[in-house]
């Protein structure tokens, strides 16, 4: 399954910088999590009995369910499924005269006018039709591609959705002067903030960002006058790096410019989007990004963006110093949550070996001494994966943190 | 005189082109009228989609059949069910009768589709109704259905049946579901066909199986086909808590004894996986056993040195790491 485990994309403009907030939990956890979404959107209806009993929480502090109801873009079952539980009632689909017509006589020319009466209907399954069908239209045509673009300047909120993911799928995206295009529309400060936000995270499929791409999403993303479309364009980063490393394992750059954001924006929001998505590439911090981070757990004012730094130290190259720093930075923290941050991700960065650190956290706050004899009794089993010992905690929300916000 | 010949014909030509280019009306746009969906305008509209060369209108199809279901007359898509013999065809209504049971209705419209899947005489139509019921809850209302269609004497069936205790055993129990994971063992000790065995051994997760299934992995250890006992030893590198410190003495101990060098190679991975850096001496003290597998000791050996403490990284990691030398 690919880790958006719908297939229907995360439309580009949020709606809410709350829901945003949920979005970034969501990128926190990794394939495990997003089967367990698969599990609880497949079951969501039918309420299983066994579903509470296997829908662990993940390491990076949401539930299950809790990511599947703040899923943006989910497919129409699980919506349908969740909003339902108990006395399901479902409203009737639609069925469209002449579509077949559509579908065979339409043409980059002639999208637009056609698509008209299905662009502003509420039903998702055939707006995901338009969707895919003008990625199959654009191809890999550049020319196409650009006609496209253009129509996001005047679209309105519906179809601007559908242009723009259809683009972000296309294989032309992927063509330099296209991708060098929406970067200038983009941009384009005559455009409303939102129309910029969603054109942008139309790049969120580029295989790489060049160093000049890189730089000016980076800028854009710190500049106040950016306003939404800025957050839009660290979250694009962000993607790319997911990409770009799983391909070839090359985040440095990527990271450095999240870093960078994450320390200098004035938006908070905009901090913690460039703090929290790398936990989705999960790579592994080199000594630079290692000291970045770490620079962050005394710096940054927000809980949320400190407990970010603390998830992404975890997977640093450098495990002594991590522990060493998650140690240090423990007893001056306040905030019971990113407490609760370091602690359990020294057992992610050390295993183990991360016990005796942990047992001295818990004698510093004895809230956490109950937590730390369930971490000892779950290693002492011979358990050694992180992610099994997560699942084997007895509590995954021991100091109340996945709902506080 | 002879240029202004040969041009006549030739700007003549071009007026005629552009003025039939000119008089050309564009087809009028398709009328779009929403309208309520039947089972009979659904299955007209898929038989001819089938055709299409679009495969975003055939995933719409398909997609707005099984949204439908759910509200389309349960008899009407029983009988057009019983009634079709083509596969395709097949598989779409099947996919819709399920749909129904996932979302609530009776266990009973399901089985009708599992019914199909294991007596139907047609092997085609038996595989087809075998991948409508994937990534839904079909092993939780099925009986024994799955170990059947390990051992049906269509190669088709019994591999789309070892596909989806595989996608379910993923993507709708995500690994975690005991039932799921010992019925995938189960099916897997009960096929016939080697090939099917080694396929679901080698894709599911063994991290909630009982003791029995373990002891099954154990048993297919000691098995004639050199396929089934690498898959065997690879899902005992997910074992629970309690049977891994078994899972690895065996490991070990089979590693010197065999000779196999796929066996060999899926023992080294379930070692590391069993042991993180504590496996470390174990996989370095059996380097020199086989000659043609001591650099992927040292792969294992550098990856589990990264001291990563998640799997699915400690995997990446390994690859890459091979990859960059």
């Amino acid at each position: 399954m690919s880790p958006e485990s719908s297939s229907r994309p995360t439309p580009p403009d949020g709606p809410s910088r709350f829901n945003r907030r949920r979005a970034i939990a969501l990128l926190g956890g990794g394939l495990l999590l997003l089967t367990v979404v698969a599990l609880v959107a497949r079951r969501g209806g039918d309420g299983g009995a066994h579903v509470a009993s296997v829908e662990p929480r993940s390491p990076s502090g949401g539930s299950a369910s809790a990511r599947a109801q703040g899923r943006a873009g989910a497919a129409p079952a699980a919506e349908a499924g969740e909003a339902v539980a108990g006395a399901p009632r479902y409203d009737a689909t639609t069925c469209w005269k002449d579509l077949e017509r559509f579908n065979e006589g339409v043409s980059i020319d002639t999208f637009r006018e056609w698509a008209a009466p299905l662009l502003v209907s509420r039903d998702p399954l055939v707006r995901m039709y338009l969707k895919e069908r003008l990625t199959e239209l654009i191809g890999n045509d550049a020319g196409r591609a650009g006609q496209v673009l253009e129509w996001t300047r005047d679209a309105g909120p519906k179809e601007f959705k559908v242009f723009a993911m259809a683009l972000k799928d296309s294989e032309a995206v992927h063509l330099p002067e296209v991708s060098r295009k929406m970067l200038e529309l983009g941009m384009d400060a005559a455009l409303e903030p939102e129309r910029r936000a969603g054109v942008l995270s139309s790049l969120d499929t580029q295989k790489q960002l060049s160093p000049d791409a890189l730089a000016k999403l980076a800028d854009f993303a710190k500049d106040p006058a950016s306003g939404e479309a800025g957050w839009a364009a660290a979250r694009t980063i962000a993607r790319v790096m997911k990409n770009d490393h799983e391909r070839s394992a090359n985040a440095a750059p990527y990271l450095d410019k999240l870093l960078n954001i994450g320390t200098q924006s004035l938006d908070e929001h905009v901090r913690y989007m460039a703090l929290s998505t790398p936990m989705e590439t999960a790579p592994v911090l080199d000594a630079s990004a290692t000291e970045g981070f770490a620079k962050v757990l005394t710096t940054e004012g927000s809980p949320d963006g400190r407990g970010a730094a603390a998830h992404n130290l975890a997977l640093s190259a450098d495990r002594a110093k991590v522990l060493e720093t998650f140690a240090r930075a423990f007893e001056p923290e306040q905030d019971v949550c990113v407490r609760w941050s370091l602690f359990r991700f020294s057992a992610r960065a050390a295993g183990k070996d991360a016990l005796p650190v942990m047992a001295n956290m818990a004698l510093v706050d004895p809230r956490f001494q109950p937590t730390y004899q369930d971490f000892e009794r779950i290693y002492a089993s011979g358990v050694v994966d992180f992610e099994r010992v997560w699942l084997a905690l007895a509590d995954q929300d021991p100091y109340g943190c996945l709902h506080r916000d | 005189m002879t240029r202004t010949f040969l041009l006549a014909p030739a700007l003549c030509l071009l007026t005629l082109s552009s003025l039939a280019h000119a008089t050309e009306t564009p087809p009028p746009p398709p009328a779009l009228q929403p309208e309520t969906c039947s089972v009979e305008g659904l299955m007209d509209s898929i038989r001819r989609g089938l055709q299409s060369k679009s495969p975003a209108y055939r995933r719409y199809l398909s997609e707005l059949l099984k949204e439908s279901a759910v509200t389309l007359p349960e008899a009407q898509l029983r009988a057009a069910f019983e009634r079709e013999t083509e596969p395709v065809m097949v598989e779409h209504l099947g996919a819709a009768l399920v749909a129904k049971t996932e979302r609530g209705e009776s266990p009973a419209t399901l089985q009708l589709v599992g019914k199909r899947a294991s007596t139907d005489a047609d092997p085609a139509v038996r595989a087809a109704s075998t991948r409508a019921l994937r990534r839904t809850s079909a092993e939780e209302h099925t009986g024994d259905l799955y170990s059947r269609l390990v051992r049906d004497a269509s190669p088709e069936v019994r591999m789309e049946a070892a596909t989806n205790l595989i996608e379910d055993n993923q993507f709708v129990y995500a690994g975690l579901h005991g039932p799921a994971s010992d019925m995938a063992v189960a099916a897997a000790v009960a096929s016939s066909d080697s090939k099917v065995t080694a396929r679901i051994l080698d894709n599911i997760s063994t991290a909630a199986i009982s003791k029995e299934s373990a002891d099954q992995l154990h048993t297919l250890l000691g098995g004639d086909d050199a396929q089934v006992r690498a898959a065997a030893a690879k899902a005992l590198g997910g074992v629970p808590a309690p049977e891994m410190s078994r899972a690895r003495q065996t490991l070990v101990a089979l590693y010197r004894e065999e000779s196999d060098v796929g066996v060999r190679t899926a023992i080294l991975q379930s070692l590391a996986r069993l042991g993180f850096a504590s496996a470390v001496p174990e996989l370095t003290a059996l380097r020199n056993v086989d000659p043609r597998l001591s650099t992927e000791v040292d792969a294992w050996v550098r990856a589990l040195s990264t001291g990563l403490q998640e799997w699915s990284l400690i995997l990446r990691e390994k690859q890459r790491l091979q990859q960059a030398r």
